[in-house]
């Protein structure tokens, strides 16, 4: 994957770890300096999250993305999607730590006291229309214990 | 009338999913993708990503593929009317050319800051040299 901190310099490397706050560590690094021109190679290399700008990955990862959430629907998603939310959302996050995509499952989780919130967020990331489903009945389910308690 | 609430958090983003998008970064740059994936930070998953950069009435395109990009960088976000898109008085033209085109507009503006810098200093006032890097 290619990193680009906000400086402008860009990392290229495989992704061997992260964090919730989006620090990385890199092996086989390609650092590249912002004007272009200036190469390094490193074995190794840390990222702090917040330098980050953004990150860009092979198109593959998507395709990764939805044979995940398929298999995990096989495996732990026998109750209907949106009743099982929580729970699959837990399976989601493990699932995601095999492969490069995990960062974000992880972070979402690890972020955030309302877990409506993170559920939407999650939901998200697995883009097929089964999620998307989940996401919406996250939505209304808040609205409508609001709507409860003021009647 | 509670549910009429408009989310001004990244909430909002959940009717832009799959859709195709221009966003802004901070740095200036414009990218267009459909839109797969966000959370809390507003941290987007833009898939098949075309970078385009805009001269005058022109632009160019590089297509990128997919961009997880830090929510903090983004400036603004905007769905992009598929059907408008094609009445746009702009006009494409090959990438080279705009990157030509780009670079003689950024070395006459650096050559203009630098005049203005000049004078303002020779005038007894001290200034920043803003980085053209960072627009916003």
């Amino acid at each position: 994957m290619l990193v680009e901190l906000k400086n402008g310099e860009t990392f290229n490397g495989h992704l061997v770890n992260c964090d919730n706050w989006m620090n990385l560590t890199l092996r086989e690094v390609i650092q590249t300096s912002s004007d272009g021109d200036r190469f390094w190679r490193l074995t190794e290399c840390y990222i702090r999250g917040n330098t980050i700008k953004y990150l860009r990955v092979p198109d593959e990862i998507i395709d990764m993305v939805k044979e995940d959430a398929a298999k995990q629907r096989v495996a732990g998603g026998r109750n209907s999607n949106r009743g099982g939310a929580g729970h699959s959302g837990g399976d989601q996050r493990g699932g995601h730590h095999s492969h490069q995509g995990g960062d974000r499952g992880g972070r979402g989780g690890g972020r955030g006291g309302r877990g409506d919130y993170n559920k939407t967020g999650r939901g998200g990331y697995n883009n097929s229309g089964g999620d998307r489903g989940g996401r919406g009945g996250g939505m209304r389910g808040g609205r409508g214990g609001r709507g409860a308690s003021q009647a | 009338m509670d549910s009429f609430q408009i989310f001004t958090t990244s909430t909002s983003l959940v009717d832009s999913v799959d859709k195709k998008l221009l966003v802004v970064l901070r740095d200036g740059r414009k990218l267009i993708g459909i839109l797969r994936s966000f959370d809390q930070f507003a941290n987007l998953v833009l898939q098949d990503t075309i970078e385009r950069i805009y001269v005058a009435d022109t632009y160019g395109d590089i297509p990128r593929g997919i961009f997880i990009i830090r929510g903090e960088n983004v400036v603004l976000l905007g769905e992009i009317d598929e059907d408008k898109e094609d009445e746009s008085p702009l006009r494409q033209v090959p990438v080279e050319d705009v990157l030509q085109i780009q670079r003689e507009e950024m070395e006459a503006k650096v050559k203009r800051e630098k005049t203005k810098h000049r004078m303002l200093s020779d005038q007894g006032f001290s200034v920043d040299i803003a980085e053209f890097g960072e627009l916003y």
